[in-house]
């Protein structure tokens, strides 16, 4: 019996070990092609190891940071990942409290809307998203958090509501007791509590802030804001030309914030996420 | 320093359902009073009511002289213990005991006296940098009443707090909270289903039945003239036992009688039952079975079948049926009787209590 056991746990670590390369290929090929020369790259040695003639060192980092507005690009996705996510986690944390501790039909509904817009396909709404982006002037790196926290919403309003049932109302209640008006019950006891599903919505919604393409795209100014991955694709260029080699030096350096929040916050995204996920 | 007063009290939720249909309490400045009452009586529901985390729905409530209806909970100057402790798990045992002064803006100084005060009465000094989690069940208890102390409330509000404790530390921290109460001299209301703990800690206790009072009296009192058949078999362990009897004239009194058996009483107010069958209540301790006893009283006695014999060390748990009704004895554990035994066992005719078949009062 220990000895199946032991067999078969061998066999998933090496299936595991397997899907992780598969995984991992992609960016190394792109950590490797960063480092190649634009001929290397665009001629079939795309998937060979840079050699001595085809490493051109940190030169494509270089140029992507210097001539393509690199770091205009960076303080925009920067800013709106920020201050997106910071909006997201702030009103549905409390909106999330509200469902929770207030019953009613008006609270039960709001939930519903939440988890229902979950499922609302992004391409169904884009075209209207964009005309009343237009129209209500969030078409700025500036606001346009509002938009995201629009969306953003639905699972965190989902996943904030699972903890909140999961904290005792008596910690509440003794808060009142203490001397805590409602908005002191929420931000002293109530948000320090959610800080493990905090963490793990934030890192959800930072990563999607972050890599999306398509909103950025649909509603700001492109001649005047650019978003990191906006800028990778301007790298295509026109008449068909594409630099390569920044392209994937930007994509590295565009990679590496991300997977640093990500492995700073990780222990609490499983926390986060099967406290949701259990207790919902 | 305040007492409590309600006058006509209910409450309804919004289902409709009454919890409380009118209740009317009087409790005195620096008394220790228990609610005590079976799951759902509503003893909980006045408690959260005077502390004002659920609102009355009809009625006054005063705290002192104040009328604190519509007053918050945190306006009322009362503390409560909850039976899950409630501590802030994200603060220290030290924050978690200065937070309501902190947002009463009392100096830090200050602060930090108290706390320190507190601690040392509830010998929480050593773990006042440890977060809640980082505590035993009993530790947390003191930390969930340190953090009521260090407010020096006019009113303790304790929601059954020794629940979630094991059997040793709840007699322990029992003995602990009546001291604590000697000390303070404020007045507690004590919610519990235990009524061991009601017995042992409280001045008055108040019996509650689906949301209605039973009975406020002294554990004393309680004990020996219970006002209703509820209150008389709610309190005492093991139950009082019960059963009917037909009430016949007799010499000098009244004889119940119930089989064969014939217990003679000079109880009062029996004569407009002659003839009619009562309830008769009898405390275990009150079926004697010593041979000095049994010498005595001729009269009264009874022959029993042991169905099970519990043995407690000091005494014995009598199991027994007579006349087809199922009794309970406590006897001294020198008497050595053994399940299965047939013993001669006397009521003792002075301690009988006799309840109305239909209203279940006290006769």
């Amino acid at each position: 019996m220990a000895k199946r056991r032991k067999a078969g746990s061998v066999i998933l670590t090496a299936v595991l070990s397997i899907l992780s390369l598969v995984w991992l290929y992609p960016i190394f090929m792109i950590l490797m092609n960063s480092l190649k020369t634009e001929r290397a790259i665009t001629t079939s040695g795309a998937f060979r190891l840079p050699a001595a003639a085809t490493f051109a060192g940190l030169e494509n980092y270089v140029s992507a940071i210097v001539s393509q507005g690199f770091l205009k690009s960076l303080g925009y996705s920067l800013f709106i990942t920020i201050s997106s996510v910071a909006l997201i986690l702030v009103c549905c944390s409390m909106c999330a409290w509200y469902i929770t501790r207030v019953k009613g039909r008006l609270s039960r509904g709001l939930y519903f809307l939440f988890v229902l817009s979950m499922v609302v396909p992004f391409q169904m709404v884009m075209f209207t998203l964009s005309q009343t982006a237009d129209l209500l002037k969030l078409n700025t790196p500036w606001n346009i958090c509002v938009i995201y926290l629009g969306f953003g919403a639905g699972l965190a309003v989902f996943m904030f509501c699972g903890f909140v049932r999961s904290v005792p109302v008596e910690v509440e209640e003794a808060s009142m007791i203490d001397g805590c008006n409602p908005i002191q019950t929420f931000f002293l006891i109530v948000l320090p509590m959610l800080k493990p599903t905090l963490v793990s919505v934030g890192i959800l919604e930072a990563m999607w802030v972050w890599n999306d393409y398509l909103l950025p795209t649909l509603v700001l100014d492109i001649k005047n804001y650019m978003t990191i991955p906006m800028l990778i694709q301007h790298f295509r260029g026109s008449f068909g030309r594409v630099e390569m080699g920044p392209m994937m030096a930007c994509i590295m350096l565009t990679i590496i914030p991300i997977v640093i929040v990500y492995l700073l916050g990780q222990k609490y995204i499983i926390k986060g996420v099967a406290a949701g996920a259990v207790k919902g | 320093m305040a007492g409590i007063t309600l006058k006509n009290i209910t409450k309804t939720y919004d289902n409709n359902v009454t919890v409380i249909p009118g209740m009317d309490l009087e409790i005195r400045d620096k008394e220790f009073i228990i609610l005590v009452g079976p799951s759902g009586c509503g003893k909980s529901t006045t408690l959260r009511m005077i502390a004002g985390l659920e609102d009355v729905s009809s009625g006054e409530m005063y705290i002192g002289d104040q009328l604190v209806n519509d007053v918050p909970p945190k306006d009322r100057n009362i503390a409560m213990v909850f039976q899950s402790y409630a501590l802030y798990p994200h603060m220290t045992v030290y924050k978690n005991m200065a937070f309501a002064l902190q947002l009463k803006k009392v100096p830090k100084e200050e602060i930090d006296r108290k706390v320190r005060e507190v601690a040392k009465v509830l010998e929480l000094e050593p773990y006042l940098d440890r977060k809640p989690k980082a505590l035993s069940g009993g530790q947390r208890q003191r930390v969930a009443l340190g953090r009521a102390m260090v407010r020096d409330p006019a009113v303790f509000l304790l929601d059954e707090p020794l629940s979630n404790l094991d059997a040793k530390l709840r007699t322990e921290m029992r003995s602990q909270i009546s001291e604590l109460h000697q000390k303070l001299q404020t007045t507690f209301v004590y919610v519990t289903h235990d009524q061991t703990e009601a017995m042992t800690m409280a001045d008055r206790i108040v019996v509650l039945k689906d949301g209605v009072i039973q009975q406020v009296d002294t554990p004393q009192e309680l004990y020996d003239h219970p006002a209703n058949q509820f209150v008389a078999g709610f309190i005492g362990t093991p139950p009082m036992n019960f059963f009917a009897a037909k009430v016949e004239k007799g010499e000098g009194g009244h004889v119940l009688s119930f089989g064969t058996c014939r217990i003679p009483t000079a109880a009062p107010g029996l004569e407009r039952y002659e003839g009619r069958t009562i309830n008769v209540g009898i405390r275990p301790e009150d079926i004697h079975g010593e041979e000095a006893f049994l010498a005595l009283s001729t009269s009264g006695q009874l022959e029993a079948h042991v169905d099970l014999a519990e043995m407690m060390g000091a005494e014995i748990y009598l199991y027994i049926t007579v006349e087809g009704h199922k009794l309970v004895s406590r006897v001294p554990s020198r008497m050595a009787v053994h399940s299965g035994d047939t013993v001669r066992l006397a009521v003792d005719g002075n301690k009988l209590h006799l309840f109305d078949p239909e209203t279940q009062e006290r006769i």
